[in-house]
């Protein structure tokens, strides 16, 4: 709820602008919502969806997976499904918008993937974002090996930040 | 009796009406069902979906009320929720106004950048209750430029709050206490729930659908985004609702016909690909477990030390490995640290600390691996029928025996093991009827409500836990006079599992019983049981031997058993089985032999 209002339809589509109008977004509105909504922090906290986005999605030990409600049902209190999805990071549960949007997204989503490919120099995420970037997935493949400790400078580096950090590296190239 | 003298005033005010005709393509699209009665009844239960009153019985009004809409240029906004219905008619031949500009649905479409349609299986997860049986969902297939990660998944589900405890949420699955409903999510979130957080394998199944099926499956799914049905575990679930939605673009597929009582994922899957012409190619994708595995399985002796240094000391110089199996061990290590922090066995600080520290060192060399990637896996299509039905001849305590038993679901660890989860089994209301010949009695010898196992093996990487739930209605023999009488029983075990070899694995597990019936003293006992087993499998040959002690509340649930089943399948679908059992107990023993025929269909 709150990040689908980020999306708004005057955020501009020249991606490098949009993903730095979101960093700040991401900002007033992680300040905003910890005060007011502290149980949901995580909703709008970026880093909550890189390295370890997992964690709030996942289960939590052995036993309540055991006792887990479906899989099969979707966590939702929602009643539309379509247009409003439940899908962990992304507020309307689909894949939408400009480049840097998309990127950031899939990026906050598939960061664990994306760091192995990269240091790697190959994968399937690297050529879905070649795909987004519409350049060619070998050589994002080999500028994101040969450049990995500049997008990884350390394990601490949230989705926005390596987002920003690839569209600089796409650019010098 | 009056809703049924009901029902043939609609039918016959239908055909008087003298309205659009209609035909199995309207049914399907509007979800309706013959009912036992006569007449059509709509799976879809919000008054959303219809735009007559009586929508959900009529699909003569329905028909009527769509084309009435279509026909003037109000409710726009109406229109904008049934683009299908719309293409339908224009289809038929109906003067209809233009389709209105739906900001919505275009934005939809936009996204979604429709390509195709592919079916996806999931295989069974056995740490969760509703998802033993495997899950099936559609994925809307991209063209966006990329991969197929950017694609969707279309899951329909029960929507529950979350917060039911099982048994509530047992009551409420089963009953129709939740309502079910379509969700869209990018296929990589599907890929991030199913192989990495659950450890599930995902089977592609891409269906041939023409571009103009494939027009008509969107806009259907755009249709149905928007409503809900009431959701009932085994009948109205999560496959069954997507073979009506393959009907509603290909009515001729009538793959719902096949599924009016259980619809289990699997079965779905199968009907599916014995359609003609509809499945075009079949994918797999491992689950992360899978995966590692079958790395580690490729690594050399060298690479294996390596490996584990890494994952339990995080020692990553490797010196004395070259550039290409550094590379091997180092990816392999950062795939078993994403389990691991998946698996709650790793704080976020350490997980990050080695999962960057991992890649820094593999993006220092230059080399690839040359382990290869997992790329296919045992077909679950290939997978013996989930119904069994036995035939059988036996001894028990020299008295001579005839047998008969039925089985709905799913699978015996001795069943044949091809395309299941290895070690998991789930045995749902078998029933076995027995005749003694000497006494010409015929009885019923044992009903199995549902019966759960999960043998999976430690080893160092992985240490899950082997489970047993069993609840069942036997006869049982009272060692103080020799009867026998029907008890009800509940099992609940918990243990390890470690494999000597691929195809032989051993069990212990600590199994505790609540035994109710009213010719045990004092109506019931409690008992626990200390249980070792072997299970070995070789494919077409299959064994499984326990021996439990079993120290009871009561002199007559005190035992010592031991049980040796064993089956060897002449076809995929047909096996010969063999049991003993023999039970000590207090010099009234049991001993027991049978041999039977098992038939899957």
């Amino acid at each position: 709820m709150y990040k689908s209002r980020i999306y708004g339809k005057n955020v501009t589509d020249n991606f490098l602008t949009e993903v730095k109008l979101m960093n700040k977004l991401y900002l007033s509105l992680f300040a905003a919502g910890l005060a007011a909504f502290a149980s949901d922090v995580h909703a709008i906290d970026s880093t909550g969806c890189g390295l370890g986005s997992m964690a709030w999605r996942g289960q939590s030990g052995i036993a309540p997976q055991v006792l887990a409600v479906t899989t099969n049902a979707s966590f939702g209190t929602q009643t539309f499904g379509i247009t409003f999805g439940t899908s962990g990071c992304d507020p309307n549960g689909r894949v939408t918008g400009g480049t840097g949007r998309m990127m950031l997204a899939f990026l906050e989503n598939n960061m664990e993937q994306y760091a192995m490919d990269a240091a790697a120099g190959y994968g399937e995420t690297i050529d879905t974002l070649a795909g987004i970037l519409n350049m060619d997935s070998a050589k994002l493949g080999e500028m994101s090996k040969q450049n990995f400790a500049v997008l990884f400078p350390n394990e601490n580096i949230d989705a926005v930040t390596l987002t920003l950090n690839v569209m600089e590296m796409v650019k010098q190239a | 009796m009056m809703r049924f003298i009901c029902f043939l005033c609609i039918c016959f005010w239908a055909n008087i009406a003298n309205g659009a005709p209609v035909d199995n393509e309207w049914l399907a699209l509007g979800h309706y069902r013959p009912q036992i009665f006569g007449g059509y009844k709509s799976t879809i239960d919000t008054d959303n979906f219809f735009l007559s009153p009586k929508g959900k019985i009529s699909p003569q009004d329905e028909l009527q009320a769509t084309i009435d809409l279509f026909s003037n240029n109000q409710n726009e906004d109406k229109k904008c929720l049934f683009p299908a219905r719309y293409k339908y008619l224009q289809q038929k031949g109906y003067a209809l106004k233009s389709f209105p500009k739906c900001e919505k649905l275009e934005e939809f479409y936009a996204d979604l950048q429709p390509a195709g349609v592919t079916l996806l299986f999931t295989d069974a997860y056995m740490n969760n209750p509703s998802s033993l049986f495997g899950h099936t969902l559609l994925r809307i297939d991209t063209k966006r430029k990329g991969t197929q990660l950017l694609a969707h998944g279309a899951n329909y589900g029960a929507f529950t709050n979350g917060k039911e405890n099982s048994a509530l949420f047992a009551i409420l699955g089963l009953t129709g206490g939740y309502y079910g409903g379509f969700t869209v999510k990018p296929y990589y979130d599907v890929i991030n729930t199913y192989n990495n957080l659950e450890n599930r394998d995902i089977w592609e199944l891409n269906l041939d659908f023409s571009p103009k099926e494939l027009d008509f499956f969107v806009a259907h799914l755009w249709e149905i985004g928007h409503v809900q049905s009431r959701y009932y575990f085994f009948s109205r679930n999560c496959s069954y609702m997507l073979m009506e939605m393959l009907d509603a673009v290909r009515p001729s597929l009538k793959l719902a016909d096949d599924f009016p009582v259980q619809a289990i994922p699997l079965d779905t899957l199968k009907a599916v690909y014995s359609r003609q012409g509809l499945v075009k190619e079949i994918y797999y994708r491992p689950s992360r477990q899978a995966k590692i595995k079958y790395r580690y399985n490729q690594m050399s002796e060298t690479e294996r030390a390596a490996y584990i240094e890494a994952i339990k000391n995080q020692k990553y110089e490797m010196s004395n490995l070259s550039e290409e199996e550094r590379s091997n061990v180092l990816e392999t290590a950062y795939q078993y640290v994403q389990y691991q922090y998946v698996a709650k066995d790793l704080e976020l600080k350490d997980y990050r600390k080695r999962s960057f520290d991992l890649l820094k060192a593999r993006s220092n060399q230059n080399e690839q691996g040359k382990i290869k990637e997992l790329r296919s896996g045992a077909s679950p299509l290939d997978t013996h029928e989930a119904m069994r039905a036995t035939i059988g001849t036996g001894m028990k305590n020299g008295q001579s025996f005839q047998e008969i038993s039925y089985r709905p679901a799913y699978h015996s660890l001795t069943d044949n093991n091809y395309g299941f989860l290895r070690g998991a089994e789930i045995n749902f209301l078998n029933t076995i009827v027995r005749h003694y010949d000497n006494s010409n009695k015929t009885v019923l010898q044992e009903l199995d409500m549902v019966g759960i196992k999960s043998i999976s093996p430690m080893d160092e990487m992985f240490k899950p836990i082997s489970y047993a739930i069993d609840a069942k209605i036997e006869r049982m023999m009272m060692p103080d006079d020799e009867d026998e009488g029907y008890v009800f029983k509940l099992k609940v075990g918990g243990g390890v599992s470690y494999a000597l070899s691929d195809k032989i694995w051993t069990y212990a597990m600590i199994n505790n019983y609540a035994v109710y019936g009213g010719s045990l003293a004092r109506n019931q006992y409690m008992a626990v049981g200390g249980m070792l087993g072997v299970f070995a499998d070789f494919g077409n040959w299959r064994l499984l031997a326990e021996t439990e002690k079993i120290w009871a509340t009561q002199k007559s649930g005190s035992t010592i058993r031991y049980k040796i089943e064993s089956a060897y399948s002449l076809s995929k679908n047909t096996a010969l089985a063999a049991e003993y059992l023999y039970q000590q107990n207090y010099g009234h023993d049991v001993d027991e032999f049978v041999l039977s025929g098992r038939f899957y269909f």
